[in-house]
Protein backbone atom coordinates (compact mmCIF):
# COMPACT_ATOMS: atom_id res chain seq x y z
CA UNK A 1 0.00 0.00 0.00
CA UNK A 2 2.70 2.51 0.71
CA UNK A 3 4.69 1.41 -2.35
CA UNK A 4 1.66 2.46 -4.16
CA UNK A 5 0.93 5.44 -2.49
CA UNK A 6 4.29 7.18 -3.48
CA UNK A 7 3.34 6.14 -7.31
CA UNK A 8 0.50 7.93 -6.84
CA UNK A 9 1.90 10.70 -5.27
CA UNK A 10 4.17 10.83 -7.67
CA UNK A 11 1.42 10.74 -10.78
CA UNK A 12 -0.40 13.37 -8.99
CA UNK A 13 2.64 15.61 -9.33
CA UNK A 14 3.27 14.75 -12.87
CA UNK A 15 -0.62 15.74 -13.59
CA UNK A 16 -0.13 19.03 -11.76
CA UNK A 17 2.43 19.50 -13.88
CA UNK A 18 1.00 18.81 -17.33
CA UNK A 19 -1.14 21.55 -18.58
CA UNK A 20 -3.12 20.16 -20.62
CA UNK A 21 -4.80 17.96 -18.53
CA UNK A 22 -4.64 20.59 -15.20
CA UNK A 23 -6.45 22.92 -17.36
CA UNK A 24 -8.88 21.33 -19.23
CA UNK A 25 -10.20 19.10 -16.54
CA UNK A 26 -10.33 21.95 -13.33
CA UNK A 27 -10.25 24.79 -14.99
CA UNK A 28 -12.08 25.03 -18.80
CA UNK A 29 -15.13 23.76 -16.99
CA UNK A 30 -15.15 26.93 -14.83
CA UNK A 31 -14.79 29.38 -17.41
CA UNK A 32 -17.43 27.72 -19.37
CA UNK A 33 -19.25 28.04 -16.13
CA UNK A 34 -18.19 31.56 -15.82
CA UNK A 35 -19.08 32.28 -19.37
CA UNK A 36 -22.71 30.83 -19.48
CA UNK A 37 -24.11 31.56 -15.83
CA UNK A 38 -22.57 35.52 -16.90
CA UNK A 39 -24.70 35.04 -20.44
CA UNK A 40 -28.11 33.40 -18.99
CA UNK A 41 -27.70 33.64 -15.23
CA UNK A 42 -29.93 30.59 -13.01
CA UNK A 43 -33.02 31.82 -14.81
CA UNK A 44 -36.06 29.67 -15.20
CA UNK A 45 -34.91 27.19 -18.29
CA UNK A 46 -38.56 28.09 -19.44
CA UNK A 47 -41.46 30.23 -18.29
CA UNK A 48 -43.02 28.15 -14.87
CA UNK A 49 -40.09 25.99 -14.43
CA UNK A 50 -38.45 25.03 -11.34
CA UNK A 51 -34.96 24.18 -12.66
CA UNK A 52 -32.47 27.20 -13.49
CA UNK A 53 -30.44 27.18 -16.63
CA UNK A 54 -27.69 26.76 -14.08
CA UNK A 55 -29.23 23.98 -12.53
CA UNK A 56 -28.89 21.92 -15.62
CA UNK A 57 -25.65 23.30 -16.55
CA UNK A 58 -23.14 22.31 -13.94
CA UNK A 59 -23.98 18.78 -13.82
CA UNK A 60 -23.47 18.37 -18.04
CA UNK A 61 -19.83 20.35 -17.48
CA UNK A 62 -19.43 17.73 -14.22
CA UNK A 63 -19.31 15.15 -17.72
CA UNK A 64 -16.85 17.57 -19.40
CA UNK A 65 -14.35 16.94 -16.91
CA UNK A 66 -15.18 12.67 -16.72
CA UNK A 67 -15.03 13.44 -20.86
CA UNK A 68 -11.11 15.52 -20.18
CA UNK A 69 -9.82 12.73 -17.75
CA UNK A 70 -11.63 9.35 -19.60
CA UNK A 71 -10.77 10.30 -22.54
CA UNK A 72 -7.72 12.63 -22.71
CA UNK A 73 -5.85 12.92 -19.85
CA UNK A 74 -5.82 8.80 -18.65
CA UNK A 75 -5.55 7.44 -22.21
CA UNK A 76 -2.59 9.67 -23.31
CA UNK A 77 -1.03 8.86 -20.73
CA UNK A 78 -1.26 5.40 -20.74
CA UNK A 79 -0.53 5.52 -24.90
CA UNK A 80 2.75 7.97 -24.14
CA UNK A 81 3.89 5.86 -21.00
CA UNK A 82 3.39 2.15 -23.65
CA UNK A 83 5.47 3.98 -26.60
CA UNK A 84 8.11 5.49 -24.06
CA UNK A 85 8.37 1.84 -23.11
CA UNK A 86 7.89 3.19 -19.16
CA UNK A 87 5.42 0.45 -18.58
CA UNK A 88 8.79 -2.18 -19.76
CA UNK A 89 11.15 -0.38 -17.15
CA UNK A 90 8.33 -0.85 -14.80
CA UNK A 91 7.97 -4.64 -15.31
CA UNK A 92 11.68 -4.78 -14.47
CA UNK A 93 11.17 -3.48 -10.84
CA UNK A 94 8.98 -5.63 -8.02
CA UNK A 95 5.88 -3.80 -8.37
CA UNK A 96 4.85 -4.22 -12.41
CA UNK A 97 3.35 -2.37 -14.74
CA UNK A 98 0.10 -3.04 -13.13
CA UNK A 99 0.45 -1.01 -10.45
CA UNK A 100 0.92 2.12 -11.93
CA UNK A 101 -1.55 1.79 -14.34
CA UNK A 102 -3.44 1.22 -11.36
CA UNK A 103 -2.07 4.50 -9.52
CA UNK A 104 -2.98 6.33 -13.09
CA UNK A 105 -6.23 5.64 -13.20
CA UNK A 106 -6.82 6.30 -9.18
CA UNK A 107 -5.40 9.73 -9.59
CA UNK A 108 -7.22 10.48 -12.91
CA UNK A 109 -10.24 9.28 -10.31
CA UNK A 110 -9.80 11.44 -8.16
CA UNK A 111 -8.86 14.43 -10.63
CA UNK A 112 -12.06 14.17 -11.89
CA UNK A 113 -13.55 13.91 -8.64
CA UNK A 114 -11.84 16.98 -6.96
CA UNK A 115 -12.95 18.94 -11.02
CA UNK A 116 -16.44 17.70 -10.23
CA UNK A 117 -16.71 19.29 -6.15
CA UNK A 118 -14.79 22.65 -7.90
CA UNK A 119 -17.34 23.37 -10.17
CA UNK A 120 -20.35 21.97 -7.66
CA UNK A 121 -18.78 24.71 -5.26
CA UNK A 122 -18.83 26.87 -7.85
CA UNK A 123 -22.03 26.73 -8.93
CA UNK A 124 -23.73 26.87 -5.23
CA UNK A 125 -21.59 30.04 -4.39
CA UNK A 126 -22.23 31.88 -7.71
CA UNK A 127 -25.14 30.90 -8.81
CA UNK A 128 -27.55 28.83 -5.69
CA UNK A 129 -27.99 26.34 -8.14
CA UNK A 130 -30.18 23.71 -6.41
CA UNK A 131 -29.21 19.76 -5.76
CA UNK A 132 -32.51 18.41 -5.71
CA UNK A 133 -31.18 14.59 -5.91
CA UNK A 134 -29.68 12.47 -2.79
CA UNK A 135 -26.53 11.86 -2.50
CA UNK A 136 -26.11 8.26 -3.28
CA UNK A 137 -28.22 8.10 -6.76
CA UNK A 138 -25.57 11.45 -7.50
CA UNK A 139 -22.58 9.27 -6.73
CA UNK A 140 -23.49 6.60 -8.37
CA UNK A 141 -24.27 7.83 -11.95
CA UNK A 142 -21.27 10.02 -11.03
CA UNK A 143 -19.34 6.68 -10.53
CA UNK A 144 -20.69 4.83 -13.48
CA UNK A 145 -20.45 8.13 -15.91
CA UNK A 146 -16.72 7.88 -14.83
CA UNK A 147 -16.04 4.32 -15.37
CA UNK A 148 -18.18 4.50 -18.42
CA UNK A 149 -15.23 7.35 -19.97
CA UNK A 150 -12.45 5.63 -18.95
CA UNK A 151 -13.48 2.28 -19.96
CA UNK A 152 -14.25 3.81 -23.42
CA UNK A 153 -10.50 5.70 -23.36
CA UNK A 154 -8.62 2.54 -21.87
CA UNK A 155 -10.36 1.06 -25.50
CA UNK A 156 -9.18 3.82 -27.66
CA UNK A 157 -5.53 3.08 -26.77
CA UNK A 158 -5.73 -0.98 -27.10
CA UNK A 159 -6.96 0.36 -30.65
CA UNK A 160 -4.28 2.90 -31.66
CA UNK A 161 -0.99 1.69 -32.46
CA UNK A 162 1.39 4.37 -31.43
CA UNK A 163 0.56 7.45 -29.38
CA UNK A 164 0.15 9.56 -32.41
CA UNK A 165 -2.68 7.44 -33.65
CA UNK A 166 -4.15 7.06 -30.54
CA UNK A 167 -3.82 11.10 -30.03
CA UNK A 168 -6.17 11.50 -32.94
CA UNK A 169 -8.79 8.88 -31.72
CA UNK A 170 -8.72 10.71 -28.50
CA UNK A 171 -9.17 14.26 -30.08
CA UNK A 172 -11.53 12.83 -32.33
CA UNK A 173 -14.03 10.66 -30.10
CA UNK A 174 -14.05 13.99 -27.26
CA UNK A 175 -14.38 16.78 -29.09
CA UNK A 176 -17.45 15.14 -31.40
CA UNK A 177 -19.13 13.86 -27.98
CA UNK A 178 -18.40 17.37 -26.32
CA UNK A 179 -19.73 19.57 -29.08
CA UNK A 180 -22.87 17.08 -29.56
CA UNK A 181 -23.68 15.37 -26.23
CA UNK A 182 -24.78 18.45 -24.83
CA UNK A 183 -21.87 18.61 -22.11
CA UNK A 184 -21.37 22.19 -23.45
CA UNK A 185 -24.44 23.24 -25.31
CA UNK A 186 -27.37 22.80 -23.87
CA UNK A 187 -29.12 20.39 -26.29
CA UNK A 188 -32.41 22.05 -26.56
CA UNK A 189 -30.57 24.29 -28.71
CA UNK A 190 -29.66 21.53 -31.12
CA UNK A 191 -31.71 20.63 -34.64
CA UNK A 192 -33.46 17.92 -34.67
CA UNK A 193 -30.64 16.23 -37.07
CA UNK A 194 -28.28 16.81 -34.21
CA UNK A 195 -30.25 15.55 -31.22
CA UNK A 196 -30.33 12.43 -33.47
CA UNK A 197 -27.05 11.97 -33.99
CA UNK A 198 -26.48 12.59 -30.12
CA UNK A 199 -28.23 9.98 -29.23
CA UNK A 200 -25.55 7.34 -30.29
CA UNK A 201 -22.82 9.24 -28.51
CA UNK A 202 -22.44 7.74 -25.00
CA UNK A 203 -21.87 11.13 -23.26
CA UNK A 204 -24.83 12.14 -24.16
CA UNK A 205 -26.58 9.24 -22.02
CA UNK A 206 -24.22 10.40 -19.64
CA UNK A 207 -24.86 14.18 -19.74
CA UNK A 208 -28.93 12.95 -19.18
CA UNK A 209 -28.39 10.70 -16.36
CA UNK A 210 -26.44 13.64 -14.46
CA UNK A 211 -29.04 16.54 -15.21
CA UNK A 212 -31.71 13.94 -14.36
CA UNK A 213 -30.34 12.53 -10.69
CA UNK A 214 -29.24 16.15 -9.87
CA UNK A 215 -32.71 16.90 -10.67
CA UNK A 216 -34.24 14.68 -7.82
CA UNK A 217 -35.19 12.08 -10.43
CA UNK A 218 -35.26 8.55 -8.90
CA UNK A 219 -32.23 6.18 -10.34
CA UNK A 220 -35.30 3.96 -11.95
CA UNK A 221 -36.19 6.64 -13.96
CA UNK A 222 -32.91 6.46 -15.70
CA UNK A 223 -32.58 2.38 -16.44
CA UNK A 224 -31.76 3.11 -20.42
CA UNK A 225 -28.91 5.88 -19.31
CA UNK A 226 -27.56 3.14 -16.90
CA UNK A 227 -28.02 0.30 -19.23
CA UNK A 228 -26.25 1.85 -21.81
CA UNK A 229 -23.21 3.45 -19.68
CA UNK A 230 -22.93 -0.20 -17.67
CA UNK A 231 -23.14 -2.50 -21.10
CA UNK A 232 -20.13 0.20 -22.69
CA UNK A 233 -18.38 -0.02 -19.44
CA UNK A 234 -18.21 -4.00 -19.68
CA UNK A 235 -17.93 -4.22 -23.85
CA UNK A 236 -15.26 -1.81 -23.73
CA UNK A 237 -12.92 -3.12 -20.81
CA UNK A 238 -13.04 -6.76 -22.18
CA UNK A 239 -12.59 -5.87 -25.72
CA UNK A 240 -9.38 -3.45 -24.41
CA UNK A 241 -8.33 -6.03 -22.33
CA UNK A 242 -8.36 -8.24 -24.92
CA UNK A 243 -6.70 -6.35 -27.08
CA UNK A 244 -4.00 -5.69 -24.84
CA UNK A 245 -3.17 -9.14 -24.21
CA UNK A 246 -2.27 -9.58 -27.99
CA UNK A 247 0.25 -6.33 -27.52
CA UNK A 248 3.93 -6.77 -27.19
CA UNK A 249 4.89 -4.79 -24.15
CA UNK A 250 8.47 -5.06 -24.87
CA UNK A 251 8.22 -3.26 -28.63
CA UNK B 1 32.05 -25.34 -6.44
CA UNK B 2 30.68 -21.25 -7.62
CA UNK B 3 27.18 -20.20 -6.86
CA UNK B 4 25.31 -20.64 -10.00
CA UNK B 5 23.23 -16.96 -10.70
CA UNK B 6 21.89 -17.99 -14.01
CA UNK B 7 21.24 -21.05 -15.49
CA UNK B 8 20.24 -20.52 -19.49
CA UNK B 9 19.85 -24.28 -21.69
CA UNK B 10 19.15 -24.52 -25.15
CA UNK B 11 16.81 -21.17 -25.61
CA UNK B 12 15.16 -20.67 -28.15
CA UNK B 13 13.28 -17.72 -29.49
CA UNK B 14 11.21 -16.75 -32.74
CA UNK B 15 9.63 -13.45 -33.67
CA UNK B 16 6.74 -14.87 -36.77
CA UNK B 17 8.98 -16.63 -38.84
CA UNK B 18 12.40 -15.32 -37.96
CA UNK B 19 14.07 -17.18 -35.19
CA UNK B 20 15.91 -14.95 -32.92
CA UNK B 21 17.87 -16.99 -30.87
CA UNK B 22 18.76 -20.96 -31.57
CA UNK B 23 19.52 -23.13 -28.43
CA UNK B 24 21.86 -20.91 -26.55
CA UNK B 25 23.38 -22.21 -23.55
CA UNK B 26 25.37 -20.55 -20.58
CA UNK B 27 25.48 -19.39 -16.91
CA UNK B 28 26.81 -17.00 -14.62
CA UNK B 29 28.38 -17.32 -11.29
CA UNK B 30 27.81 -14.87 -8.43
CA UNK B 31 30.87 -12.22 -8.83
CA UNK B 32 31.28 -13.04 -12.40
CA UNK B 33 31.39 -10.50 -15.37
CA UNK B 34 29.45 -12.30 -18.48
CA UNK B 35 29.60 -9.90 -22.00
CA UNK B 36 27.33 -10.78 -24.73
CA UNK B 37 28.70 -9.66 -27.65
CA UNK B 38 27.41 -9.72 -31.33
CA UNK B 39 26.53 -7.85 -34.28
CA UNK B 40 23.45 -5.35 -34.43
CA UNK B 41 20.24 -8.38 -34.85
CA UNK B 42 22.52 -10.96 -33.00
CA UNK B 43 19.95 -11.55 -30.59
CA UNK B 44 22.23 -10.04 -27.66
CA UNK B 45 19.00 -8.10 -26.77
CA UNK B 46 16.45 -10.69 -27.04
CA UNK B 47 18.49 -13.49 -24.80
CA UNK B 48 18.80 -10.53 -21.94
CA UNK B 49 15.11 -9.88 -22.02
CA UNK B 50 14.06 -13.41 -21.59
CA UNK B 51 16.16 -13.53 -19.00
CA UNK B 52 15.11 -10.41 -17.39
CA UNK B 53 11.13 -12.40 -17.66
CA UNK B 54 10.22 -9.46 -20.05
CA UNK B 55 9.81 -12.42 -22.59
CA UNK B 56 8.92 -15.64 -23.31
CA UNK B 57 11.13 -17.73 -25.12
CA UNK B 58 9.60 -20.12 -27.38
CA UNK B 59 11.55 -23.34 -25.26
CA UNK B 60 14.68 -24.07 -23.21
CA UNK B 61 15.64 -23.62 -19.71
CA UNK B 62 16.14 -20.11 -18.19
CA UNK B 63 16.89 -20.22 -14.11
CA UNK B 64 17.63 -16.77 -12.35
CA UNK B 65 18.36 -17.65 -8.85
CA UNK B 66 16.32 -21.41 -9.14
CA UNK B 67 13.50 -19.58 -10.46
CA UNK B 68 12.14 -19.20 -13.78
CA UNK B 69 11.97 -15.77 -14.23
CA UNK B 70 9.13 -15.73 -16.80
CA UNK B 71 6.48 -16.97 -13.75
CA UNK B 72 8.50 -15.44 -10.59
CA UNK B 73 9.59 -11.87 -12.57
CA UNK B 74 8.10 -9.49 -9.51
CA UNK B 75 9.68 -11.91 -6.84
CA UNK B 76 13.43 -12.10 -8.87
CA UNK B 77 13.47 -8.15 -9.18
CA UNK B 78 13.75 -7.93 -5.79
CA UNK B 79 17.53 -9.13 -6.13
CA UNK B 80 17.90 -8.33 -9.70
CA UNK B 81 18.18 -4.67 -11.08
CA UNK B 82 18.55 -4.15 -14.50
CA UNK B 83 19.43 -1.13 -17.23
CA UNK B 84 17.43 -1.54 -20.15
CA UNK B 85 18.87 -0.76 -23.79
CA UNK B 86 16.30 1.72 -24.77
CA UNK B 87 13.88 3.31 -21.77
CA UNK B 88 12.77 6.87 -20.67
CA UNK B 89 11.26 7.85 -17.42
CA UNK B 90 8.51 10.57 -17.09
CA UNK B 91 10.08 13.80 -18.28
CA UNK B 92 8.56 15.73 -16.16
CA UNK B 93 9.39 13.84 -13.03
CA UNK B 94 12.92 15.79 -11.16
CA UNK B 95 15.47 13.46 -10.72
CA UNK B 96 15.04 12.99 -7.10
CA UNK B 97 11.43 12.06 -7.10
CA UNK B 98 12.29 9.54 -9.69
CA UNK B 99 15.27 8.38 -7.28
CA UNK B 100 12.66 8.46 -4.42
CA UNK B 101 10.29 6.61 -6.47
CA UNK B 102 12.24 3.62 -7.51
CA UNK B 103 13.83 3.32 -3.58
CA UNK B 104 10.22 3.12 -2.73
CA UNK B 105 9.95 -0.63 -4.36
CA UNK B 106 12.46 -2.09 -2.28
CA UNK B 107 12.65 -3.08 1.19
CA UNK B 108 16.21 -2.24 1.97
CA UNK B 109 16.88 0.38 -0.81
CA UNK B 110 20.61 1.72 -1.44
CA UNK B 111 21.59 5.01 -0.27
CA UNK B 112 20.07 7.34 -3.25
CA UNK B 113 21.71 10.36 -2.44
CA UNK B 114 24.81 8.67 -2.32
CA UNK B 115 24.55 7.08 -5.73
CA UNK B 116 23.81 10.72 -6.93
CA UNK B 117 26.82 11.82 -5.61
CA UNK B 118 28.91 8.72 -6.99
CA UNK B 119 27.65 9.07 -10.26
CA UNK B 120 27.74 12.65 -10.62
CA UNK B 121 24.08 13.63 -10.75
CA UNK B 122 23.91 15.27 -7.40
CA UNK B 123 23.97 18.92 -9.18
CA UNK B 124 20.94 17.71 -11.61
CA UNK B 125 18.79 16.56 -8.44
CA UNK B 126 16.20 19.20 -8.70
CA UNK B 127 16.05 19.17 -12.87
CA UNK B 128 13.60 17.84 -14.52
CA UNK B 129 14.58 14.39 -16.14
CA UNK B 130 13.91 16.27 -19.96
CA UNK B 131 16.40 18.16 -18.99
CA UNK B 132 19.29 15.71 -18.84
CA UNK B 133 21.87 15.00 -21.38
CA UNK B 134 21.84 11.46 -23.04
CA UNK B 135 25.00 10.71 -20.93
CA UNK B 136 23.17 12.15 -17.77
CA UNK B 137 19.69 9.94 -18.50
CA UNK B 138 22.50 6.77 -18.43
CA UNK B 139 23.64 7.24 -15.63
CA UNK B 140 20.66 8.12 -13.74
CA UNK B 141 19.72 4.55 -15.79
CA UNK B 142 22.68 2.74 -14.11
CA UNK B 143 21.87 4.37 -10.73
CA UNK B 144 18.50 2.96 -10.65
CA UNK B 145 19.61 -0.46 -11.38
CA UNK B 146 21.69 -0.25 -8.62
CA UNK B 147 19.42 1.38 -5.87
CA UNK B 148 18.03 -2.11 -5.04
CA UNK B 149 20.91 -3.46 -3.76
CA UNK B 150 21.05 -6.27 -6.44
CA UNK B 151 22.80 -9.23 -6.42
CA UNK B 152 22.33 -9.75 -10.55
CA UNK B 153 22.97 -6.84 -12.08
CA UNK B 154 21.72 -6.52 -15.82
CA UNK B 155 23.38 -4.17 -17.96
CA UNK B 156 22.12 -3.50 -22.16
CA UNK B 157 24.97 -1.44 -23.48
CA UNK B 158 26.14 0.28 -19.91
CA UNK B 159 28.27 3.18 -21.22
CA UNK B 160 26.93 4.02 -24.43
CA UNK B 161 26.36 8.15 -24.60
CA UNK B 162 28.89 8.39 -21.39
CA UNK B 163 32.06 10.42 -22.31
CA UNK B 164 35.62 8.38 -21.62
CA UNK B 165 36.33 9.53 -18.38
CA UNK B 166 33.03 8.45 -16.69
CA UNK B 167 33.65 4.97 -18.67
CA UNK B 168 36.75 4.90 -17.19
CA UNK B 169 35.53 5.82 -13.68
CA UNK B 170 32.08 3.17 -14.53
CA UNK B 171 35.01 0.32 -15.33
CA UNK B 172 36.33 1.19 -11.87
CA UNK B 173 32.84 1.12 -10.00
CA UNK B 174 31.83 -2.14 -11.98
CA UNK B 175 35.22 -4.23 -10.79
CA UNK B 176 34.57 -3.14 -7.11
CA UNK B 177 30.71 -4.53 -7.53
CA UNK B 178 32.04 -7.76 -8.80
CA UNK B 179 34.48 -8.00 -6.20
CA UNK B 180 31.42 -7.59 -3.63
CA UNK B 181 30.05 -11.13 -5.20
CA UNK B 182 27.31 -9.63 -7.01
CA UNK B 183 27.02 -11.18 -10.62
CA UNK B 184 26.58 -8.88 -13.39
CA UNK B 185 25.36 -9.46 -17.07
CA UNK B 186 26.34 -6.90 -19.61
CA UNK B 187 25.82 -6.34 -23.00
CA UNK B 188 28.15 -4.18 -24.92
CA UNK B 189 29.40 -3.64 -28.35
CA UNK B 190 32.31 -1.76 -26.57
CA UNK B 191 35.02 -4.37 -26.66
CA UNK B 192 37.52 -2.29 -25.06
CA UNK B 193 34.66 -2.89 -22.18
CA UNK B 194 34.31 -6.13 -22.23
CA UNK B 195 38.31 -6.94 -22.30
CA UNK B 196 38.57 -4.73 -18.96
CA UNK B 197 35.64 -6.32 -17.41
CA UNK B 198 34.75 -9.75 -19.02
CA UNK B 199 35.22 -12.80 -16.76
CA UNK B 200 33.30 -14.51 -19.86
CA UNK B 201 32.45 -13.72 -23.16
CA UNK B 202 28.81 -15.14 -24.88
CA UNK B 203 29.60 -14.61 -28.42
CA UNK B 204 26.01 -14.86 -30.90
CA UNK B 205 25.80 -14.76 -34.28
CA UNK B 206 22.49 -14.69 -36.14
CA UNK B 207 20.96 -15.95 -32.82
CA UNK B 208 23.64 -18.48 -33.10
CA UNK B 209 25.71 -19.20 -29.67
CA UNK B 210 28.91 -19.17 -31.64
CA UNK B 211 31.09 -19.08 -28.32
CA UNK B 212 30.98 -19.26 -24.29
CA UNK B 213 34.37 -19.28 -22.59
CA UNK B 214 36.73 -17.01 -20.85
CA UNK B 215 38.61 -14.35 -23.05
CA UNK B 216 41.48 -17.09 -23.16
CA UNK B 217 39.57 -19.35 -24.75
CA UNK B 218 37.72 -16.73 -26.83
CA UNK B 219 41.62 -16.65 -27.86
CA UNK B 220 41.95 -19.96 -28.94
CA UNK B 221 38.63 -20.05 -30.82
CA UNK B 222 39.23 -17.44 -32.75
CA UNK B 223 42.75 -19.01 -33.73
CA UNK B 224 40.58 -22.18 -34.38
CA UNK B 225 38.68 -20.03 -36.78
CA UNK B 226 40.94 -18.02 -38.99
CA UNK B 227 44.10 -19.47 -41.74
CA UNK B 228 46.91 -20.13 -39.58
CA UNK B 229 49.03 -17.41 -41.63
CA UNK B 230 46.21 -14.58 -41.04
CA UNK B 231 46.84 -15.44 -37.62
CA UNK B 232 50.82 -14.92 -37.36
CA UNK B 233 50.35 -12.05 -39.34
CA UNK B 234 47.99 -10.09 -37.49
CA UNK B 235 47.02 -11.75 -33.71
CA UNK B 236 50.46 -13.08 -33.07
CA UNK B 237 51.82 -10.22 -30.81
CA UNK B 238 48.43 -7.69 -30.91
CA UNK B 239 45.61 -9.20 -29.60
CA UNK B 240 42.92 -6.99 -28.41
CA UNK B 241 39.77 -8.61 -27.79
CA UNK B 242 38.66 -5.85 -30.72
CA UNK B 243 40.83 -7.41 -33.34
CA UNK B 244 40.23 -11.05 -32.07
CA UNK B 245 36.44 -10.23 -32.87
CA UNK B 246 37.09 -7.96 -35.86
CA UNK B 247 38.57 -11.04 -37.55
CA UNK B 248 36.13 -13.58 -37.05
CA UNK B 249 32.67 -11.21 -37.39
CA UNK B 250 30.52 -11.86 -40.68
CA UNK B 251 31.30 -8.89 -42.96
CA UNK B 252 28.81 -6.31 -43.19
CA UNK B 253 27.69 -4.37 -46.15
CA UNK B 254 30.67 -1.70 -46.64
CA UNK B 255 29.55 1.92 -46.05
CA UNK B 256 30.82 4.39 -48.01
CA UNK B 257 30.51 8.50 -47.83
CA UNK B 258 32.36 8.82 -51.32
CA UNK B 259 30.33 10.70 -53.73
CA UNK B 260 27.68 12.55 -50.89
CA UNK B 261 29.91 15.20 -50.50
Amino acid sequence: MKKFMVICNMEFRLFARDFFGFFFALVFPLLMLFLFGGIFGNEPIYDGSGMGMMDMTVPAYSVMVIGVTGLMSLPLTIAGYHEKKIYKRFDATPVGKKSIISAQIFVNLVMTLVGTVILLTAGKLLYHIQIRGDFISISLSLLLSIASMFSLGFLLTAIGQDSKGTNILCYVVYFIMLFLSGATLPDRMFPETMKNISLYLPMTHAVDLMQGVFAGDSLGLHRQELLILGSLTLICTSVGAALYGKKDWTK
Amino acid sequence: MSHIIIQVENLCLSYKRVQALKAVSFSVNAGEILAVIGQNGSGKTSAVECIEGLRKPDSGLIRVFGKDPWLHRSELYRKMGVQLQETEYPSKLRVEEQCRLYASFYERPADWNLLLTQLGLNAKRKSPIHSLSGGEKQRLSILLSLIGRPKLLILDELTTGLDPEVRQNMWNSFENIRESGIAILMVSHYLDEVEVLADKILYLEKGRQEFFGTQKEFREYVKSRIPKTQWKNNCEKDFSLEKLYLMIAPKTTQLTMEGIL
